[in-house]
């Protein structure tokens, strides 16, 4: 009686926050469900009528969809395998608390700073092929112009270095903080046990940052699922498609195709995708705790 | 604590009275413009270009002559016909002009949704339509009807460089023939060769050529011709010519090709002519004053792939009269030099084709002058042609980057591409 009394005023002082989180979050979350089983079409000038599934069978049954969830796959496998042994050898570096780190440190959060569409106009004048900056250093020392944005594999290639240079910071930071969380007692006992370098790591670093890489990992997952920005601007999605993700699909979909119950179709069933990453997010958030 | 009761009683009636007073008021005041006189105010839907920064210079001489007052908002291209579609399916009222793309043309005829406006073209000597070749008086035109005015006439031509042509000795191309052996003579000499977009607009090269090699997208009843032997053609000489092009062309837009063309050393470039304002601009034109323009090459066919922005009246527009009278005033006959002289693309009048002193400043505008014998293409009049074009791009750029021959790649488009147009509104 005397909790459900003490709760009462917090769950007043919560309601403008949840009144506001339904209006922006619930009621569009919702209302994408609910057109996906419309079909509107902003240039049909049609109104919308029911169609049940048609919408879900129909990106179900186009290639793009798949296509594109295998890009997507891609991008974040590779990515996930870059940025997070990166990070946490960056971490482990800026841990030692050498000469400089501070410096160090704050150089390297500058990437996350930066807005991710100036990053992408940046990278893409970078990567052109005949003014590039990048094909500029690689000729100078003998190396034959790389076509970056031309090609499927080096287009990947180019996005998830943008990405990496803009993510890796974050990675780093949140290893960085797990690694101060650990006590120093344990590497002491490590020491005078005669335990080597790696021992120590691989035995009592690694395992007690391996919840905050879990947590790390579901949130880069749930990033990579909806990039975007930098990728439009970086490569369009190009050439042809063969660097569009589902989130750029189905933002061609939506506002190029102007199908919208189909982009919501696709919406929906992203979200399906990201479900299970956000319950594996939750336990290893736990693990953290 | 007096002001929290200011609207009580006695205080509220009078504010309610004055309120009700003041929309009746106003009321009658909307009543007696759409019936009466032109006046009152417009509101113009722009999209930002030169062509939309030269109508903004003629609003002040225009208000302070009619009294009409013009109210301007800009949404960049890629939001702007989502825009527009949403105003007009909620019938909102909310623009009396409207500039879009002529790829919009074919939804907003099917919705219904802008004013024919040929009363008012037939009327009025000063927007004189005589003054523009048969196919432009159609560039706007839908089942018969004028939905959109010709802001901009941009045919798809050829740039070359006159002083690397000079050197070596070589004359624009008549024929697609000539100008690959044309590029390859460029090359050889140490420079780039040719350049067009080989990149996410590769679709407005692919369209021309297809077209010009006498094959066609789609065929009366709306089935897929893209497999087709012409199509074929043009699809591996659109690949041949990757071979006489920078390296970077492969990613290259329209604005990339433009930019490359005139700031490094490329002999032709093939590109809508539109973009001869980049070529006026000293930042960006390294090549001043080696700038040539001449026909596109030709092929079996002889056609010429018109483009260009359109400006209209949506059918919801509170005062069409007015917006008549400012687009009447911006792109009439007496305007009509003021306007290419403020920046904008050039529209293909006679007048403006024709005048010396201005082919002088602007030596593409010939080039305008489409001969009565090429049939003209705009953008496919269809409205699913940006799920079209999406998928004619992917299927492109796999011939391009070698993952697919030509006719493999055409084939499978040709399948992708009929439950697409299966979705096109007969009617």
């Amino acid at each position: 009686m005397l909790r459900r009394k003490n709760l009462r005023p917090v769950a007043q002082l919560t309601i403008p926050t949840w009144i506001f989180l339904a209006l922006v979050v619930l009621i569009p979350f919702f209302y994408g469900v609910y057109i996906s089983f419309l079909n509107i079409n902003l240039a049909s000038f049609l109104p919308p009528s029911f169609v049940g599934f048609d919408n879900y069978q129909t990106v179900l049954a186009a290639s793009e969809t798949w296509s594109t969830l295998r890009i997507t796959l891609i991008i974040t496998f590779i990515g996930l395998l870059t940025q997070i042994p990166i990070g946490i050898l960056l971490a482990l570096v800026l841990h030692e608390n050498l000469r400089g780190t501070k410096i160090f440190r704050s150089i390297l959060i500058t990437p996350m700073l930066l807005t991710p569409v100036a990053v992408g106009l940046t990278y893409r004048f970078m990567f052109d092929t005949d003014l590039g900056v990048i094909n500029w250093a690689l000729g100078s020392i003998g190396i034959e112009k790389v076509n970056w944005l031309g090609s499927q594999t080096s287009a990947l290639f180019a996005i998830i270095i943008v990405d990496s240079w803009q993510s890796i910071p974050f990675v780093m930071l949140l290893v960085l903080a797990a690694l101060t969380a650990i006590s120093p007692s344990l590497y002491e006992a490590a020491r005078v046990d005669g335990a080597s370098a790696s021992q120590i790591f691989r035995r009592i670093t690694l395992p007690l940052i391996t919840p905050t890489l879990l947590v790390i990992t579901m949130i880069k997952i749930m990033d990579f699922l909806k990039l975007f920005d930098t990728l439009f601007i970086l490569t369009r999605g190009g050439p042809g498609n063969a660097t569009t993700t589902l989130g750029l699909w189905t933002y061609k979909t939506g506002f190029v195709f102007l199908e919208f119950s189909r982009a919501a179709a696709l919406g929906v069933i992203i979200t399906i995708i990201t479900l299970p990453v956000y319950f594996l997010w939750r336990r290893a958030s736990r693990g953290v705790r | 604590m007096k002001g929290k009761h200011l609207l009580k009683g006695r205080n509220f009636k009078v504010v309610a009275l004055v309120a009700a007073a003041v929309l009746t008021l106003s009321a009658c005041s909307s009543d007696s413009e759409s019936g009466g006189e032109v006046g009152g105010e417009i509101n113009v839907f722009l999209i930002p270009s030169p062509s939309s920064t030269s109508i903004q210079s003629f609003i002040p001489e225009f208000e302070a002559e009619t009294g009409i007052k013009v109210n301007v908002s800009e949404t960049p291209y890629g939001e702007a016909h989502q825009k527009q579609l949403l105003s007009y399916n909620q019938k909102a009222g909310a623009y009396d002009i409207a500039q879009f793309d002529n790829t919009y043309l074919a939804p907003f005829c099917q919705a219904k949704a802008m004013l024919p406006l040929d009363s008012y073209i037939s009327g009025s000597d000063e927007y004189d339509i005589n003054d523009f070749g048969q196919g432009q008086q159609d560039y706007g035109k839908c089942k018969g009807e004028t939905l959109g005015l010709t802001l901009s006439t941009e045919p798809m031509i050829q740039w070359y460089r006159t002083d690397l042509y000079e050197k070596l000795g070589l004359t624009p191309a008549k024929t697609w023939d000539e100008y690959y052996e044309n590029a390859k003579k460029v090359q050889a000499a140490g420079f780039g060769g040719q350049i067009m977009g080989f990149g996410p607009n590769v679709s407005w090269w692919w369209m021309t050529l297809v077209w010009s090699f006498g094959g066609a997208l789609y065929d009366e009843n709306l089935n897929p011709v893209v497999n087709s032997k012409e199509a074929v053609a043009a699809t591996d000489y659109l690949k041949k010519l990757l071979e006489v092009s920078p390296k970077g062309a492969i990613t290259a837009t329209g604005d990339d090709t433009t930019s490359k063309f005139l700031g490094e050393d490329i002999g032709a470039m093939l590109n809508y002519s539109g973009y001869y304002g980049m070529a006026l601009d000293p930042s960006i034109n390294k090549n001043a004053g080696n700038i040539g323009t001449a026909p596109a090459p030709m092929g079996s066919a002889d056609t010429t792939h018109l483009a260009g922005w359109n400006i209209g009246v949506p059918a919801d527009a509170k005062n069409p009269d007015a917006a008549w009278k400012f687009l009447e005033f911006v792109l009439g006959k007496t305007n009509s030099v003021k306007y290419l002289e403020s920046g904008a693309a050039a529209i293909g009048r006679q007048s403006i084709i024709n005048n010396a002193d201005l082919v002088a400043m602007n030596p593409y505008l010939p080039q305008l002058e489409i001969p009565s014998s090429s049939r003209i293409e705009r953008y496919p009049q269809i409205a699913v042609w940006p799920e079209f074009e999406v998928a004619a791009i992917d299927a492109v750029t796999q011939v391009l980057t070698g993952k697919q021959k030509s006719q493999a790649a055409l084939d499978a488009l040709n399948e992708k591409l009929k439950p697409i147009l299966a979705k096109e509104p007969k009617s």
